[in-house]
């Protein structure tokens, strides 16, 4: 563990696995108090355990994006504990169903989605915003999207838009928030979340198409590839980044 | 099949975005439902009808601010940007049909929109001083068109480069 992040507070939701728990698992290694926002107590309760046991400052508090009144208890409960908020990372999301968009319902194939990603997105950047304006130049908004929001997508055409409107949020709110010296930034990651392990063991092609068309020949590591972009954007080094997408995917998308 | 005689059916979509420079930390749960639930909603069906209509040519307009995102306007900006990439995923899965879809991006001020807080930020003037999108709206209906899908071409004077 080294300091980094020392004394900062991070929020990060869906960190109850996957992308959200390597970021959380990142941000608290280098010595940030990390909220683990997860929808289930039971996840989330075992990231913080294991950010605790390897010495590092964590609490779990049971999250919906999708409720504004569930994210604003959150926000308040990390700063009851640790007494302030400089880092808030919206990561958490829903499955995405494959659909023809000629026959798509919307809410079995929207809803969902866009709750998570665009409404969990306003909740999480409005209620963080007060403090985030007063943690200045270290107070950051971290979106995570998907390259999918770039280029579209074939198989899930209605997930492709809501990743969209997370970048378009990160380059408004970068004009709007920059002169508070806050940052906001989107990460698009490819990465061996449960989703993905889970479709590598069911499609074992699957995970050999993607290693064939990424540069870099793997699929990333939700702690180390993707909490170490994360960490990147956290901190100080990033202090003049902002409404930018770090597409993190091993060179597998360069649209850009 | 259409021909140079007979152009194939096509559809302009105009998609209606809330213009009102809002800034982010006033906007209401219900103003937030209206800007970007209404806009999605009504584009996803615009563009069903469309195909379901036997339209081989559609085209979405926005706004750049979509692109380069805009203060006081995040509930602009995140639609118009979820509907250019919408298109993409409809242009990737319509191309077997002969569809193409394609967006036509335009100056903010064609939507009413203040320029200097919600549209690109240049230090050059614009490149041109008329920005009609007429002609090329035209040229993406037409069957000379059809190897064309997916794309954002931009008519707003040479402003977003």
């Amino acid at each position: 563990m080294t300091d980094r992040l020392l004394g900062r507070v991070a929020v990060v939701t869906g960190a109850g696995q996957g992308v959200g728990e390597g970021i959380a698992r990142r941000l608290a290694a280098e010595g940030a108090h990390v909220v683990v926002a997860a929808r289930r107590a039971e996840t989330g309760e075992a990231v913080t355990h294991a950010i605790v046991s390897a010495g590092g400052s964590a609490v779990c508090l049971e999250t919906d994006v999708t409720d504004r009144a569930s994210v604003a208890a959150c926000v308040r409960g990390a700063v009851e504990r640790f007494g302030a908020l400089h880092i808030m990372v919206h990561n958490a999301f829903s499955g995405a169903v494959s659909h023809r968009l000629e026959d798509a319902d919307l809410d079995r194939h929207w809803e969902r989605m866009s709750q998570t990603a665009v409404w969990g997105s306003f909740h999480c950047a409005q209620i963080a915003y007060p403090h985030l304006a007063a943690a200045g130049s270290q107070g950051r908004l971290i979106l995570v999207t998907s390259p999918s929001g770039v280029e579209g997508s074939a198989n899930i055409p209605l997930y492709s838009p809501v990743k969209a409107a997370q970048r378009a949020m990160v380059k408004s709110l970068a004009r709007e928030w920059g002169h508070h010296g806050i940052t906001a930034n989107c990460i698009a990651p490819v990465a061996a979340s449960p989703a993905l392990v889970s479709a590598f063991e069911q499609n074992p092609a699957l995970r050999r198409a993607i290693e064939e068309r990424t540069p870099l020949g793997r699929v990333g590591d939700i702690t180390d590839d993707i909490g170490s972009v994360a960490l990147f954007l956290a901190g100080d080094d990033a202090s003049f980044v902002t409404g930018q997408t770090i597409v993190c995917d091993g060179g597998s998308f360069l649209g850009l | 099949m259409g021909s140079a005689d007979t152009p194939p059916v096509s559809a302009v979509i105009r998609p209606s975005f809330d213009t009102i420079a809002r800034p982010f930390d006033t906007i209401t749960d219900e103003q937030w439902n209206d800007a970007w639930e209404t806009p999605m909603r009504d584009t996803v069906a615009e563009l069903q009808a469309a195909f379901r209509g036997g339209a081989r040519r559609i085209v979405v307009i926005v706004p750049t601010t979509a692109m380069s995102g805009g203060s006081c306007h995040v509930h602009l900006a995140a639609p118009a940007e979820a509907v250019r990439v919408l298109v993409k995923s409809a242009a990737r899965q319509w191309g077997r049909h002969g569809v193409t879809v394609n967006v036509v991006a335009v100056a903010p001020e064609d939507f009413d929109i203040d320029p200097s807080i919600a549209g690109p930020t240049s230090l050059a003037p614009p490149a041109l001083s008329d920005r009609d999108p007429t002609a090329l709206i035209e040229f993406l209906c037409s069957e000379a068109a059809g190897d064309v899908t997916g794309q954002t071409i931009v008519v707003d004077g040479g402003v977003w480069m």
